[in-house]
């Protein structure tokens, strides 16, 4: 005679003993070989990554080798160092492709404290140019922002996918995710690094958004964070941002009579002088006219405009649909993921690489002041470009383990 | 509903926000620019990238007619930093610190200039090559050592030199800073002379060097034309250095003028305002100017009534009031230097003008013949009376003897006959009332009598006194214009400086022709007037004028200014002279003008014409207008003794009577060992040679007589009683002349057949 309370035991031992079973022999799949790098991937995802990161480089060489030349001697030494980052790049993604993205649950927390530490450090160390965002060993460093906006898409998945079933409350649903963002910001605030405010502002209204939460508390989080911005800009907080934002939308109206209009918006309107440059056919690879320092840093956040300018907006658009593919594509695998958590952290990487990529480009166009977004897979730098490889590694992680457990 | 379900449904509503607005926007975005602003983006970029190059065209060269260079713009550099380029303070700190030792500024005003933010920072203008290899070099050291290029530039630029100074300097002038034209020729034919600037529409990148590869549109700079004058530097020389003599001679307090025209084509060969300025240096105060600006003082304001009582005024102001005056008079010395008098200034042309009214008079045939003048000394005209410079009257004259005599009361008979209608018609038909248009700038008006306010109606007394050319005032230029009219047939000819414009390459552009206004008076009266104007250089008041071997026409005149004294308490006079040359066949004229001799001479035949025979006597050979002499002239008339050394005393003898002069043999050998005049020699034509044969004889000494005072013949008697030899110069012509100045004194021992050039002046004469 079996008891409810037998019964149950054994169904559970049952259940236990068959997922054993059909787990083992999958972990002895995973064992490396290099035949079996490609195995689980997603291989549109993967194309499209290389075909970007191809584009990307070789835009980034044209657009840098004018100044590289003028300025450092060395017209290729911004493609050598590219190059190299992205070969690193590319192997941290292959191996974090293979890391089981559920570790990263246990580690949300704790990355989301790395970034408190790294963006608590950036303001002890020396200022750079102004601000304080780089944290660096020797001659590598990276902005602290880029480990802050991971942490914080990571811990929201960790988080919406815990309590999937209470993020309709106040109390999990908004309040933890509005104290990381606040506090956070406060620090970004401090360095200051306002563009990146903005950024995790729409990630964590995003993740909240698909994690579920009342659309009401997205709207009120709105009309407060309008008002906060109103009161800082009327106290005059925004110091660094306005100097920046003086210029904004004048750049093609300043004149050399107000020389600090003229020089704040020095890099805006030669951007705009590259894009109308182009037309709708541009001027050809290589063909840049306004690389040759007349746009300052032209490898860096306005690569873009130089783009605009070499291949025109034919060129420009056909690249814009190789990013929507990535989201596209990203989007799909993270809703194939086999658990929430999976499906929250993929969206929340692949939006922000979208986000990047249309706030890049409102910043070149003067649509936006300028701030400092960069490019993905195209601005020259070596830690944001691993950083970037490495998140894609971890989506490819989501479609390799789901891809696994479908065959 | 599933939370699962709900995440993929908000999951595309995301991901078509994403897609279709964010991306939508990015793209529409990009589209507006590149196709809708486009076209002006990109034409704003070509600009910047290009607009930077431009390049200055050459000024064109001023000539003279003969194709002399009298102004020419030579390439300088200008200095230009690109600051935005330092990455460091010490940096700035090495090229400010450089940069100063090269061109001589202050350091740290470069090292301000160094801290700005800016792509384009002008440091220094018209930088010569000694300065631009400094900088090339100081280019290079800056590229090594920090490895920035492009902070410094430099850019092409002229300046201009005026190879002559001060030779004609009011009427070439001179250029500003941007080489634009502020005055003379430079100002009035600056469209022709400045060119079109070019652009190298090479790109370059924003450090201003080229591209490694480019995109080539030159635009030429198309350099300036060029302007020939009908200004001769020769002859402009010889006017100056005698104009510049008689200015110390006779202590001329305000510069003299002098111009010499074409008769027939108002060619202006020569126009000078003595003294001129320095052409490379305009802006420079005269020595003599700058003592009386600084010594501008309280004293000085009460007197020019800038302040009634500086005694009000703190010491502050009074260092301002002071301080302002000065430069109120700097500006007035500079414009009153730049002043070309030739065309800007009025003077009462006085006697001068007499060949006009008698022109009118018989033109209009109210003389004749048997018309006769007659003068007491003085003349009652209503209530006035005018006396004659005679005032013991000249007795009755015919209307040449009136105008040889330069008779006031005769002239005033005469104008009286013309009649106040007539006379202003006339004084129209000679170009008075208008400015004569010459290609200069700052010419002025006449100022000619109104009545009532209607000009040229004048009142009871003033036809009296303008027809010896008082009481209106005329520029030099219109004077020697209209007497062109009188000698030349009678047509009033336009004035001009400039004879033609030449493009770079030295083809012509334009041609200026001689532009006939009108006729005034018939040829028939032109050849009486040349007549009787080449008497009155003979033997009337013209005489001192007169220049041996040439028919010279002539008249003299010496005028009061309108105010009676000026600042320096001196009594203003104008004496001028103006004649023409050859009187048959005139081909030139000249004006000779001084502003206040204040040597105590002022009459114009004793000031002007004898600087007008002086400048006649080297301009005509100079034209190659031949010497005509009369039998009494050959006498006078100069020669070259011929080379008699080492032949035999009697071969020597021989020959130099052959070249037509006297002979003697001093000492006991068979041949000549020595002569005096040494061989080249000049002399005049009868002179004597001096042939010395032996070693003894040639130690011989004659003492030098006196020769002032003496008439040619006398002079001529007495040298050859000495065995000297002279060389006439002066005017001889007239029966009165005697000798007024000796080469070498009395009483000096020389060698027997020493030339010594003795001077003549005709004898008391007035105007």
């Amino acid at each position: 005679m079996s008891t409810i309370e037998s019964t149950s035991r054994r169904l559970r031992s049952d259940y236990e003993e068959r997922r054993r079973r059909s787990s083992r022999p999958q972990r002895q799949k995973k064992k490396f070989s290099l035949l079996s790098i490609g195995k689980g991937l997603d291989m549109p995802f993967t194309l499209i990554i290389l075909v970007l990161l191809a584009v990307g480089i070789t835009m980034m060489f044209s657009a840098s080798y004018p100044s590289a030349y003028y300025q450092i001697g060395d017209s290729y030494y911004y493609l050598k160092r590219q190059l190299l980052f992205a070969a690193i790049g590319l192997v941290i993604m292959i191996a974090v492709s293979f890391v089981d993205y559920h570790y990263y649950h246990r580690f949300a927390l704790f990355i989301l404290g790395v970034s408190y530490f790294a963006l608590v450090l950036v303001l002890i160390l020396p200022a750079q140019n102004g601000v304080h965002r780089w944290v660096g060993i020797g001659a590598f460093g990276i902005q602290a922002s880029e480990i802050s906006k991971f942490a914080i898409i990571l811990f929201l998945a960790h988080w919406g996918s815990r309590y999937y079933d209470r993020m309709d409350t106040m109390k999990y649903g908004v309040l933890p995710a509005l104290a990381v963002f606040a506090s956070t910001s406060l620090l970004l605030f401090l360095e200051p690094h306002y563009s990146c405010i903005v950024i995790i502002a729409i990630l964590t209204v995003v993740m909240l958004f698909v994690s579920g939460i009342k659309l009401k508390w997205l709207i009120i989080g709105g009309v407060v964070l309008a008002g906060l911005i109103i009161l800082l800009w009327s106290t005059g907080l925004l110091t660094y941002a306005m100097t920046r934002v003086k210029g904004w939308g004048q750049a093609l109206s300043a004149s050399r009579d107000d020389l600090k209009l003229w020089n704040d918006t020095w890099q805006t309107r030669n951007s705009l002088y590259a894009i109308g440059s182009g037309g709708v056919f541009g001027l050809g690879l290589g063909q840049s006219r306004q690389k040759y320092l007349y746009l300052p840093e032209p490898q860096n956040d306005f690569i873009f405009a130089i783009v605009c300018e070499e291949l025109g907006l034919i060129g420009a658009v056909v690249i814009l649909i190789i990013f929507a593919l990535l989201v596209w594509r990203g989007v799909i695998i993270s809703l194939r993921a086999r658990d929430r958590f999976g499906k929250l952290l993929g969206i929340g990487l692949v939006t922000h690489i979208g986000l990047q990529v249309i706030l890049n480009i409102l910043v070149i166009t003067d649509w936006l002041p300028n701030t400092g977004i960069s490019l993905p897979f195209f601005s020259y730098g070596g830690s944001s470009l691993m950083m970037l490889l490495f998140e894609m590694g971890v989506v490819l992680s989501i479609s390799r383990s789901s891809n696994i457990e479908k065959s | 509903m599933g939370a699962n379900q709900r995440l993929r449904r908000r999951t595309v509503w995301l991901l078509v926000i994403i897609l279709a607005v964010g991306f939508g926007a990015v793209i529409a975005r990009l589209g507006y620019l590149q196709i809708v602003s486009g076209e002006d983006l990109q034409r704003r970029a070509v600009e910047q990238q290009l607009s930077d190059t431009t390049i200055s065209a050459k000024r064109g060269t001023i000539y003279d007619t003969n194709g002399k260079i009298l102004a020419q713009s030579a390439s300088v550099w200008r200095v230009v930093l690109a600051p935005a380029y330092f990455q460091n303070d010490e940096q700035r700190e090495f090229v400010a610190k450089r940069l100063s030792e090269i061109l001589g500024l202050d350091e740290k005003e470069l090292l301000e200039d160094c801290k700005e933010q800016s792509y384009y920072v002008s440091v220094k203008r018209k930088i010569e090559s000694e300065e631009k290899e400094q900088i090339l070099k100081l280019q290079n050291e800056i590229e090594e050592k920090y490895n920035i290029a492009s902070v410094i530039s430099l850019f092409d630029d002229y300046k201009r030199y005026y190879p002559y100074s001060d030779l004609a300097s009011s009427v070439i002038g001179f250029t500003g800073s941007d080489d634009q034209g502020l005055w003379g020729i430079e100002y009035q034919y600056d469209e022709y002379l400045t060119g079109t600037p070019g652009r190298i529409i090479a790109a370059k990148n924003a450090g201003q060097t080229d591209m490694p590869y480019g995109f080539n549109q030159n635009i030429e700079a198309v350099d300036g034309n060029s302007i020939v004058l009908t200004i001769d530097e020769s002859i402009q020389s010889i006017v100056e250095k005698y104009m510049a003599q008689e200015i110390i001679n006779d202590a001329v307090y305000n510069r003299g003028v002098c111009i010499i025209m074409d008769v027939n084509t108002g060619a202006v060969y020569a126009m000078a305002s003595v003294n001129g300025f320095d052409l490379n240096d305009p802006f420079e105060i005269s020595s003599e100017a700058k003592q009386k600006i600084n010594a501008i003082d309280a004293d000085y304001l009460v007197k020019n009534k800038i302040v009634e009582d500086t005694s009000k005024l703190s010491d502050e102001e009074l260092k301002k009031a002071i301080s302002d005056a000065k430069s109120v008079a700097e500006s007035e010395a500079l414009a009153k230097s730049w002043r070309n008098k030739a065309i800007s200034d009025t003077y009462y042309p006085g006697s001068v003008f007499k060949m006009v009214t008698l022109s009118m008079a018989l033109e209009e045939k109210v003389v004749n013949a048997d018309s006769r003048f007659t003068c007491t000394g003085s003349y009652q005209v209503y209530e006035s009376t005018i006396h004659c410079h005679d005032t013991s009257g000249h007795g009755t004259q015919t209307y040449q003897e009136s105008l040889m005599h330069s008779c006031n009361p005769a002239f005033i008979q005469i104008g009286q006959l013309i009649g106040e209608e007539k006379f202003w018609e006339y004084y129209q038909a000679f170009g008075f009332s208008d400015k004569t248009g010459i290609d200069l700038p700052g010419e002025s008006e006449d100022q000619f009598f109104d009545w009532e306010g209607v000009e040229g109606a004048m009142g009871p007394t003033d036809l009296a006194v303008a027809s010896f050319g008082q009481n209106f005032s005329i520029t030099p230029i219109q004077m020697i214009t209209a007497c062109a009219a009188v000698c030349n047939g009678g047509k009033l000819v336009q004035p001009h400086v400039v004879k033609q414009i030449l493009d770079k390459d030295g083809n012509v552009v334009k041609n200026i022709s001689t532009e006939s206004k009108r006729q005034v008076i018939s040829k028939s009266v032109s050849d009486e007037m040349r007549e009787i104007l080449e008497r009155n250089a003979i033997e009337g008041s013209g005489k001192n004028g007169y220049v041996a071997g040439y028919r010279i026409g002539g008249k003299t005149g010496t005028t009061e200014k309108l105010i009676d004294e000026n600042e320096d308490g001196i009594k203003d006079y104008i004496a001028s002279y103006c004649g023409f040359a050859p009187a048959n066949d005139p081909k030139v004229a000249c004006l000779v003008f001084f502003d206040t001799p204040t040597s105590g001479n002022y009459y114009g035949s004793v000031v002007s014409a004898p600087v007008f025979a002086s400048i006649m006597s080297e301009v005509l050979p100079y034209l190659e207008i031949s010497a005509q002499y009369t039998a009494e002239e050959l006498q006078t008339i100069d020669t070259t003794a011929g080379s008699y050394t080492g032949m035999s005393v009697t071969d020597a003898e021989r020959q130099a009577n052959l070249d037509g002069f006297n002979v003697t043999v001093k000492g006991e050998g068979s041949t000549v060992l020595a002569q005096n005049p040494v061989t080249g020699s000049v002399l005049s034509m009868g002179g004597t040679i001096v042939l010395y044969t032996d070693e003894e004889s040639s130690s011989e000494k004659v003492e030098v007589p006196n020769f002032i005072g003496s008439s040619v013949a006398e002079v001529n008697l007495i040298a050859s009683y000495y065995d000297l030899n002279v060389s006439i110069a002066g005017a001889t012509l007239s029966g009165d002349s005697e000798a007024v100045a000796q080469s070498i004194e009395e009483g000096t021992s020389v060698s027997p057949g020493s030339v010594i050039t003795v001077t003549f002046a005709a004898g008391s004469i007035n105007d």
